[in-house]
């Protein structure tokens, strides 16, 4: 988009390679309703001869005669009343939970009748607010997966064999105690404990069995950002970082959006100051990275560069930054240090448009003391040094928030504890390990080769939900309760604690993790044993929590206070940052240009590392920029796939020193040149039905020779000539721009537009924009009559500017609306099921493109094309402006998805449930996790958004009940509540206080192609990117 | 002599059979109409608990045991301890009520047989009704007059459109100037 003159061009979006070059076989797909191979099953001649029309024609008539022959009533089954009601439970009625998820999230647990059916945030915590992560979101499906371990077993050579608790306690006490005896060590492997209530019980357990040692990891840890924390300023990196404080942001290599920890709570600061009334407070992102990533895609201005050029490029903008300020003298031996690097040199040697660069160095030196670089994960210590150099140069310091700390209670295990761990287990020193709901044959690198060492040792004890690569290895195999069956508390940050409390009794015979430790070091009556953990926490709580806050109540009321709560405030000290140790920048030699590949290995949205696996709605999430499912490949720029010869979809062999794996190609716009990403999380082998064999495990490529834990040179990639397809559902949804285009209007799908634009010029979008299809007295035609909105009419705003495109609205669609898991086979023939999606679409060139996100779902046209066209009248409009879809009427003829121009609906090819891993989400537990409310669709049914029907007529009869007028204020959609940044707003249109009704008003709102006057009902805000005009 | 037999056939036969099978469909349609949607069964229940003595003679309120009724979606049936509130001292030594005690003691769901019934798509709303002044009677039928309950109305979509779109002809007591019950689709169906 221009911004001096305002010629309307339109600008060309595309979605993928093969589209940007107008590849004929894309524009013919997106031509069609559905992709190729949609309905090939469906060929009548090729199936037998007792075909499915056959055999429903001759059912159905058998049928009528049984059923007007019948002589006896239809049995309507029995009504199981509870025998002795639990007095808070309203039958029909749901109850709310605070507690707090294993991973720190503040949650509120919906239930009903007892059983836990949704997970949101809760609004009140400290962090979260309101909003959880996918994993949080989906973890309904762990807490009912049918594959959990369900008794304690014992391995017997491979052979799993169910015990009793008080046999598998009795020997290994017995063992604990001999291991103490002989003097071998009890190695504990855990991810680093984040609760202070296990934290003292580990301590206890250690003094019980003194030859305990504690060894900690995460797949995904900061190792890197933590040592050269502690070089600069000899502490812990323990700072949270205040996002919506700084005017500039500068994320290297860092997906502060997606991938990095706490991104809940950065898209939420972050998107406080992208406030349309307030267009003035914008900040600025910066992304200078090589992987495409969600930060990348919501930049303002993003960079590409090969994560190995960051250094040079630091060290190139601190002496950049010093160089026009001869007053600090204060850095004057680093201004000597790294004069000699250039960044117009830098610029040139890697291909990087100056620019940008320039302006980048412009706008650091006009936002001086208001800009805060942030480097990701993946960046070596030295880069992470010098990073923390020129954050203290700028003056990005003061944007670490000093009063309210995080908390570790625990410091990662480094590689040569770990490695001396190895040694002595292959040594026989080590009596016992217990993996304390880890997995670490999964996880560690292949260079300790863990699984070797453990075979050594005579005790192995696994505590797990479900089985894993690890718990195959261990003789002992303990259970634990999942997260929503468990006491506990956790302390992310020095201002508050939060409590854990279980909102279900254990489904099967397991045991809390720390209640089995606690068993162990004074053993009790298995019947104790439930209560075990829970007496030990609120007793802490009472000695040690309840005094520090100076409560008037007494302790009841305070822990049942805390407990309705989910978490109590405490306070803090402020803990100053100490000064910067300027000896800690070495002068490291920057890596010139090479023309080998480089690796970087990736955190993922939905599957974390791995411990997911086992969830269908998160192997379903589509990746938000790649848009692909079920599996992990090799992202790689154009530029490089074709000096390679590669095409998507094409299986090479990446190796690096003595691991290689096998993984697909995606060719990624805006990926940096000769640099391969690979994430993390994918290729388990023991994870169950459904998260086993998913991708490739990339894991092994970890070693200690690398750049940094996630960063390797010297890369060797071979062509295998394999093909496997990944299942994407980039292409599938394409909306028609061709379309748009061929007609000459100048509303496009996306439409954007920059600050400066808008603040000159507050309606420049809707500018020379006419409507071809208003008639002469300036309404719309149309050749049927309006419909009439007496009451309430419903109506949804999406603001871009907020919206990041994480998919938390698709999971919790998901959750509460009980979408089917279809399998990747499915994923990649087009049948996805999810109600929401988030399109993505990139401008520009495929090399550095500008990537726009932008979250569909169900319009609820006024207009609606799809209404009118279905023959059995299964979907039809209500007089509050819903686009009604009636499953029990629905024969299946498809006509409104064909009929429908955003392409919302969804189609029930099969009885997913049933069709999808042999019936995986028909077995018992699972039907726990369905949401009561809203109907669980069968097979030969359209589907689509309802705008949370649900939620609208519980609080329309909830205001009638209670006598009021209802007016729709208080009701919230499940993606809505979900999205972490509030870009989705929901409400009365005929409410003119209304917050949509302010919102549809908006100069910068606009509908999707309402040239074709189907008058939609959701409006969207047009993103805004804070740029200088030169850098579109 | 074969065409005389296709004759046969074609003239006489086909078209007796035929009639013999549409006639006997029609009537034994209309004939087990009611029995189809479900009207006049009387299931034996667990315990035979008797409406017409609690109800009727007695006069206890429908909502003493149906307590959620004007709370909730569901109308809620009693829970083996709500009929304890009085049978721990009344008729302990009756033959149904040590059966409830039975069910009490061992912590066993009484296996109530269902009578009323609306497919599991469509979402009715019990407190919505019975809040706006609806009668039970409206529904149910005279439950305090049976000894055995069993349904009295239909249960289809159509009788519930017919009450939605003409309360006045359809509800005893109806306050004239009330709305009509909402007849889209989504008020009912999700």
């Amino acid at each position: 988009m221009k911004n001096n003159d305002n010629s309307q061009q339109v600008t060309r979006h595309w979605i993928s390679v093969d589209d940007f070059e107008n590849n004929p076989k894309v524009i013919e797909k997106k031509k069609k309703e559905f992709v190729e191979g949609v309905t090939d099953e469906f060929n009548i001649s090729t199936l037998s001869l007792l075909s499915r029309r056959k055999f429903l024609a001759l059912v159905s008539a058998s049928a009528a005669f049984a059923a007007t022959a019948c002589t006896d009533y239809k049995d309507k089954g029995e009504i199981i009343a509870y025998n002795k009601k639990p007095e808070d439970v309203t039958i029909g009625k749901a109850n709310f939970y605070a507690s707090t998820y294993n991973d720190g999230s503040g949650i509120l647990v919906k239930t009903r009748e007892g059983r836990p059916i949704k997970i949101d945030g809760n609004p009140e915590h400290p962090i979260n607010q309101g909003k959880v992560p996918n994993y949080v979101q989906s973890a309904i499906l762990d807490l009912y997966n049918p594959e959990r371990i369900k008794a304690p077993q014992i391995n017997f050579n491979g052979t799993l064999i169910e015990t009793q608790w008080e046999i598998a306690d009795k020997e290994i006490i017995e063992q604990l105690n001999n291991a103490v005896k002989q003097n071998k060590e009890i190695a504990i492997l855990s991810h680093p404990i984040i609760s202070p209530t296990t934290n003292k019980l580990i301590n206890e357990f250690i003094a019980k069995f003194p030859t305990i040692r504690l060894y900690t990891y995460n797949l995904f840890d900061d190792i890197a950002r933590q040592n050269a924390w502690q070089k600069c300023y000899g502490t812990d990196f323990n700072n949270s970082i205040q996002w919506d404080k700084p005017k500039m942001i500068i994320a290297l290599e860092a997906d502060i959006l997606g991938t990095e920890n706490n991104a809940i709570e950065n898209i939420r600061l972050f998107t406080k100051r992208r406030d349309i009334e307030n267009p003035k407070d914008f900040n600025k992102l910066y992304a200078i990275e090589g992987n495409f990533t969600l930060t990348g895609a919501n930049a303002d201005v993003r960079i590409r560069m090969n994560p190995i050029y960051q250094l040079g490029f630091v060290l190139g903008l601190i002496n950049e930054v010093l160089k026009d300020n001869p007053a600090i003298d204060y850095w004057f031996d680093i201004k000597e240090k790294v004069k000699n690097y250039n960044l117009t040199d830098l610029a040139n040697t890697y291909n990087i448009p100056v620019q940008k660069i320039n302006n980048l160095i412009k706008d650091l030196k006009n936002n001086r003391g208001s800009s805060f670089f942030y480097a990701g994960v993946s960046l070596p210590e030295e880069t992470q040094i010098a990073v923390n150099l020129l954050n203290e140069i700028i003056g990005g310091t003061k944007f670490y928030k000093t009063d309210d700390v995080n908390i570790t209670f625990t410091r990662y295990s480094n590689s040569i504890e770990l490695k001396s761990l190895m040694v002595r287990m292959q040594n026989n020193q080590v009596g016992a390990v217990i993996h304390f709901d880890t997995n670490p044959v999964y996880h560690i690198s292949p260079e300790y080769e863990y699984a070797k060492s453990i075979d050594k040792v005579p005790l192995k004890i696994s505590l797990t939900v479900n089985e894993n690569e690890t718990s195959k290895l261990c003789k002992y195999i303990l259970p634990i309760n999942h997260s929503l069956e468990s006491w506990n508390d956790f302390q992310l940050r020095s201002s508050y604690i939060s409590l854990q409390q279980p909102v279900i009794s254990p489904l099967y015979n397991t045991r809390q993790k720390e209640a089995i430790l606690l068993n162990w070091i004074k053993p009790q009556e298995s019947e104790k044993i439930f209560e075990l953990y829970h007496k030990y926490l609120k007793s802490r709580w009472e000695n040690e929590v309840y005094p520090q806050t100076a409560q008037e109540v007494d302790f009841q009321k305070f822990w049942y206070a805390s407990l309705h709560d989910g978490f109590i405030k405490m306070n803090s000290q402020r803990i100053e940052k100490p000064a910067f140790n300027r000896e800690a920048l070495k002068l490291i030699n920057i890596t010139s240009k090479t023309d080998n590949f480089t690796l970087q290995l990736c955190d993922n949205l939905s599957i974390k590392d791995g411990r997911y696996s086992n969830n269908g709605w998160l192997q379903e999430l589509p990746d938000p920029i790649t848009n692909i499912t079920w599996d992990n490949y090799a992202s790689i720029s154009p530029n490089s796939a074709r000096s390679l010869g590669l095409k998507n979809n094409d299986v090479i062999k990446v190796s690096n020193d003595n691991s290689s794996i096998e993984l697909p190609v995606l060719i990624q716009p805006g990926m940096a040149d000769s640099l391969i990403c690979v994430k993390l999380g994918y290729g388990r082998t023991v994870a169950g039905t459904i998260g086993s064999n998913n991708g490739t495990n990339a894991n092994v490529l970890i070693n200690s020779k690398g750049l940094s834990k996630f960063l390797y040179n010297d890369i060797s990639i071979e062509k295998t000539g394999k093909v496997n397809k990944l299942a994407s559902t980039q292409e599938h949804h394409a909306l028609d721009d061709e379309f748009v285009k061929d007609k000459h209007l100048e509303r496009g799908i996306i439409k954007e537009g920059t600050l400066k634009q808008y603040i000159g010029e507050p309606d420049f979008l809707r500018k020379g924009e006419h409507h071809s299809y208003l008639g002469p007295d300036g309404m719309p035609l149309s050749i049927t009559k309006d419909f009439e909105y007496p009451e309430v009419k419903w109506a949804m705003a999406v603001d871009l500017n907020k919206c990041v495109g994480c998919g938390l609205c698709i999971t919790a669609c998901n959750v509460e609306n009980n979408v089917p898991v279809v399998g990747k086979d499915q994923v990649t023939r087009g049948r996805e099921m999810q109600w929401i999606r988030i399109d993505r679409y990139y401008t520009g060139t495929p090399e550095d493109p500008i990537a726009s996100v932008q979250p569909i779902l169900c319009q609820h046209c006024d207009n609606a094309p799809c209404e009118n066209v279905c023959p059995v009248v299964a979907t039809t409009h209500s007089p509050d402006g819903l686009n009604q879809m009636i499953y029990n009427r629905c024969v299946g003829t498809r006509y409104c998805a064909n009929n429908c121009p955003y392409k919302v609906r969804r189609f029930n090819f099969y009885d997913y449930r049933d069709f999808f891993a042999n019936g995986f989400y028909y077995k018992d537990s699972l039907k726990l996790a369905h949401n009561p409310e809203v109907t669980v669709r069968s097979r030969g049914v359209m589907e689509k958004c309802t705008f949370c029907i649900q939620r609208i007529m519980e609080g329309r009869q909830e205001a009638k009940n209670e006598g009021k007028i209802f007016n729709g204020k208080d009701i919230k959609t499940a993606c809505q509540e979900a999205c972490p940044a509030d870009a989705i707003v929901f409400g009365n249109l005929n409410d003119p206080e209304s917050g949509v009704s302010k919102l549809r008003k908006h100069k910068l709102g606009y509908h999707i192609l309402d040239m074709l006057n189907v008058r939609p009902n959701v409006t969207y805000i047009a993103k805004l990117r804070n740029t200088n005009s030169e850098d579109v | 002599m074969n065409k005389k037999l296709l004759d046969y056939t074609l003239k006489i036969r086909l078209p007796i059979t035929i009639f013999v099978i549409i006639s006997t469909f029609a009537i034994t349609y209309y004939v087990s109409r009611p029995e189809r949607d479900g009207i006049g069964y009387e299931p034996q229940q667990p315990i035979k608990f008797s409406h017409r003595l609690h109800a009727g003679q007695m006069g206890i309120d429908c909502k003493y045991c149906h307590t959620e009724v004007t709370k909730s979606r569901h109308a809620g049936v009693p829970s083996a301890s709500t009929c304890v509130n009085c049978h721990s001292v009344a008729r302990r030594d009756k033959e149904e009520i040590i059966k409830l005690f039975y069910y009490y003691e061992t912590n066993q769901p009484i296996p109530w047989k269902r009578i009323h019934k609306v497919p599991d798509y469509t979402y009715f709303n019990h407190s919505i009704h019975v809040n706006s002044g609806i009668e039970c009677v409206s529904c149910h039928g005279h439950v305090e007059r049976m000894e055995i309950v069993s349904q009295i109305e239909s249960f289809t979509m159509g009788s519930c459109l017919n009450c939605h779109r003409e309360p006045h002809k359809k509800v005893a007591n109806f306050v004239v100037g009330s709305k009509k019950g909402p007849d889209n689709c989504y008020a009912c169906h999700r």
